[in-house]
């Protein structure tokens, strides 16, 4: 994105708009599955390893929430045009959210081995996705340079 | 525990408050008049963004809600599957304990029938049914939304014991305490709740379950005789009985066994709640004893298997011959099925009871009534194969759904005719086998069609068409799944490994691996199913031929394609608003 575009201002505070609602439908879902799975998923210490305060749950999870709903999307606006699955942002997020997740765990993961690694990994995957797409969609729709009658064209019917 | 119930007594006045004011601010007062709007067959004003969908009585809006409740907890009881089947991926109990896996099965069990499987049946049929009998709306509209808004407290309800915890985690975490919060603990007693556990089990969660499956149970029964009095008196004047659709059918025999099943659950949850709470004695051992319960919860609870595969089958026989571009063969036949079923499914209850040690000679009887069942189910699935004979069979992801959920649902009947049989129930009773059995028709009929319904339909509720490339991998992952999953529990139970328990011998890890597998399969299938209709609804194209599957070529383009073609044409009288 080059900074001087007249729609800086509007493509910032939509991918923060995005991010903060993706956040929030991430942070819902997690906190359900962490009681779901009765503590033993652990994803709010995996959260805190993962933004490098491990043994703090709350600043952990501040921390998280302030990158997932200000730094990853503003990252989100500065890469976007070089993230395949394009021009459909809320396509692009997806793949962003992907390589969010990995990053996710390998960090995170600590020493979760064997069965619950497997429903670990799967349940944070879908959030991240839903991360993602949430923040792509949301951004896209608030970015006034972007029309989804463009992505339309692009897929027949049947 | 006064402090939670206060707090949940402060919420309904918020909510009631909020939803007077919404009201009061849309300025689209109704006067009240038993139910009945106020001019029919005009169209009325409706609110706008939430309060529209928090004060609707349209039919095609409540039977929305339907499915997004049925969703949702459908979801929730999948995430439930997907930890039982990855404490079953390592023989021993080493990602939950037993305790948890006793819930879990448990709220895996009722969520899925009664908070899944009923909600999104009731929710089609309350958009298409006033369609296909070309009706204005359902008999009672006000009635069919209070029918729904039972149904949320009712879910919190039943798995409060989860949705207090994060309450008090989340409060917890700003500095308050509060320990009521943490007394709910999900039951751990299984789905059939068996007295004398469900009676001596100290966790007051129970109590408060019971009453949100009372309410669920109130709630569809309401739903039921709403659906009733529509067929019967709503019709409209081309369509009689002789020509009502089959969906139809289908949906009216599965509100007449509601009608008659779900007043036996309603009055044994009471009593049971009365045993656990005011020292009634119906279900202890020198009253009425745990037999008179299972007589009692299994007089409702086989009814209630066919209360849930009805719709699906009349899903089936509706929408199959559509796809392949063929007429239903026999019609008359299929609705004689239905209606056997609805009548013999209140004489096979005791089937579940064989090895309580029951007299042989009910045994015997019931036996007989139980293998009679699977005619007129068997009925059906000829006739299906007959519908596709010399047919043009177009692999549509719907028409994947439906030919592997009959394919999947022959494996799973076939396997309920052995079961039916008292000797070899007495071997299987309480092994996987039963779990396989059941898993294969449930899945098969149940989910299967709901995923074909909703491709089939998704260009008339949406106006948009779904991604089909999408939707076909969706679909084999799905079908594949399914097999995957259930067959390998077959032949676990046929080996004799009981079902219930978090850990088994290692000589079974293999084939748990499998099914952990399919399970696994099943789960992204829906999360591809989750996208397809997020993201369809974002970039899909728009329709502009109502004729999306070529119905019009064998003449079987019905009223609710009738009415969406309609209501495209006044689309297009109007500017377009969207983008």
């Amino acid at each position: 994105m080059a900074l001087a575009d007249e729609n800086r201002t509007r493509r910032v505070l939509g991918a923060i708009a995005g991010g903060v609602a993706g956040m929030a439908a991430m942070s819902i879902a997690f906190a359900l599955l962490e009681v779901e799975t009765r503590y033993e998923v652990g994803i709010f210490a995996g959260i805190a390893r993962f933004v490098m305060v491990p043994g703090n749950l709350a600043l952990g999870f501040l921390v998280f929430v302030l990158f997932g709903a200000i730094v990853w999307p503003l990252l989100f606006v500065f890469v976007e045009e070089h993230i395949p699955g394009g021009p459909d942002p809320g396509r692009r997020g997806l793949a962003f959210a992907t390589v969010l997740w990995v990053l996710f765990m390998l960090t995170a993961a600590g020493n979760v081995t064997g069965a619950t690694l497997l429903i670990y990994a799967t349940l944070t995957l879908v959030g991240h996705l839903a991360y993602g797409f949430i923040l792509g969609a949301v951004y896209g729709h608030v970015r006034p340079d972007f029309s989804l009658a463009e992505v339309r064209e692009r897929r027949n019917p049947r | 525990m006064w402090l939670y119930l206060l707090g949940l007594l402060g919420a309904a006045f918020v909510l009631i408050a909020a939803g007077l004011a919404l009201r009061g601010g849309g300025g689209s007062r109704i006067a009240a008049d038993g139910g009945l709007l106020a001019d029919r067959g005009s169209s009325y004003g409706k609110a706008f963004g939430l309060s529209r969908w928090l004060t609707t009585v349209d039919h095609k809006d409540i039977g929305l809600l339907y499915i997004a409740l049925g969703v949702v907890a459908g979801l929730w009881g999948g995430v439930d599957a997907m930890m039982i089947r990855t404490e079953l991926a390592t023989p021993p109990t080493d990602v939950w304990d037993t305790r948890t896996y006793n819930e879990l099965f448990t709220t895996h069990g009722i969520t899925m029938l009664f908070l899944f499987v009923t909600p999104v049946f009731t929710g089609i049929a309350n958009y298409f049914i006033p369609l296909l009998v070309d009706a204005d709306d359902m008999a009672f509209p006000r009635i069919n939304a209070i029918a729904f808004w039972l149904l949320p407290p009712s879910l919190v309800f039943i798995r409060a014991g989860l949705v207090t915890e994060v309450l008090a985690k989340v409060l917890e975490a700003f500095g308050v305490v509060v320990e009521a919060l943490f007394a709910l603990e999900p039951p751990g007693i299984g789905w059939t709740l068996y007295t004398p556990m469900s009676i001596e089990a100290l966790n007051p969660q129970i109590d408060v379950f019971l009453l949100g499956l009372h309410l669920s149970g109130i709630a569809t029964t309401i739903g039921a005789i709403n659906i009733i009095v529509t067929i019967f008196t709503e019709r409209g004047e081309e369509v009689g009985w002789e020509n009502l659709d089959i969906l139809s059918w289908a949906l009216l025999t599965m509100s007449g066994l509601i009608l008659f099943s779900f007043p036996v659950l309603g009055s044994v949850l009471v009593m049971l709640l009365m045993d656990r709470n005011f020292g009634t004695t119906f279900f202890l051992a020198e009253g009425g004893g745990a037999l008179l319960y299972q007589h009692l919860f299994w007089f409702f609870g086989h009814p209630e298997v066919y209360v849930i595969v009805l719709p699906a089958f009349g899903l089936i026989s509706f929408m199959l011959p559509r796809l392949v571009g063929r007429r239903l063969f026999g019609f008359k036949f299929l609705v004689y099925s239905t209606l056997a079923i609805g009548v013999l499914s209140f004489g096979v209850w005791a089937h579940h009871m064989f090895a309580t040690g029951m007299d042989p000679r009910i045994r015997g009887s019931f036996m007989a009534v139980s293998i009679a069942i699977a005619v007129p189910s068997a009925v059906k699935v000829f006739n299906w194969i007959a519908t596709l004979w010399y047919s043009r069979i177009r692999l549509s992801a719907p028409a994947i759904f439906l030919l592997g959920g009959i394919a999947v649902f022959i494996v799973g009947g076939v396997t309920g005719v052995f079961l039916a049989s008292v000797p070899v129930d007495m071997v299987f009773h309480g092994t996987y086998y039963v779990v396989g059995h059941f898993h294969l028709i449930l899945m098969g009929i149940i989910p299967f069609t709901m995923f074909a319904a909703s491709y089939y339909w998704y260009p008339l509720l949406t106006g948009r068409m779904y991604d089909p490339r999408l939707a076909r991998i969706q679909a084999v992952l799905t079908v594949v799944g399914g097999f995957v999953a259930f067959v390998p529990m077959l032949v676990v139970g046929a080996d004799g490994l009981p079902r219930r328990y978090a850990q088994y011998p290692p000589e079974y890890a293999l084939l748990n691996q499998v099914s952990t597998l399919g399970a696994y399969l099943i789960g992204a299938g829906v999360v591809l199913w989750v996208y397809n209709v997020f993201q369809s609804l974002r970039v899909g194209p728009e329709v502009e031929d109502a004729d999306v599957w070529n119905l019009k070529e064998t003449g079987q383009f019905s009223r609710e394609w009738q009415w969406f073609e309609r209501r495209l044409e006044q689309r297009r009288g109007e500017p377009s608003d969207d983008d």
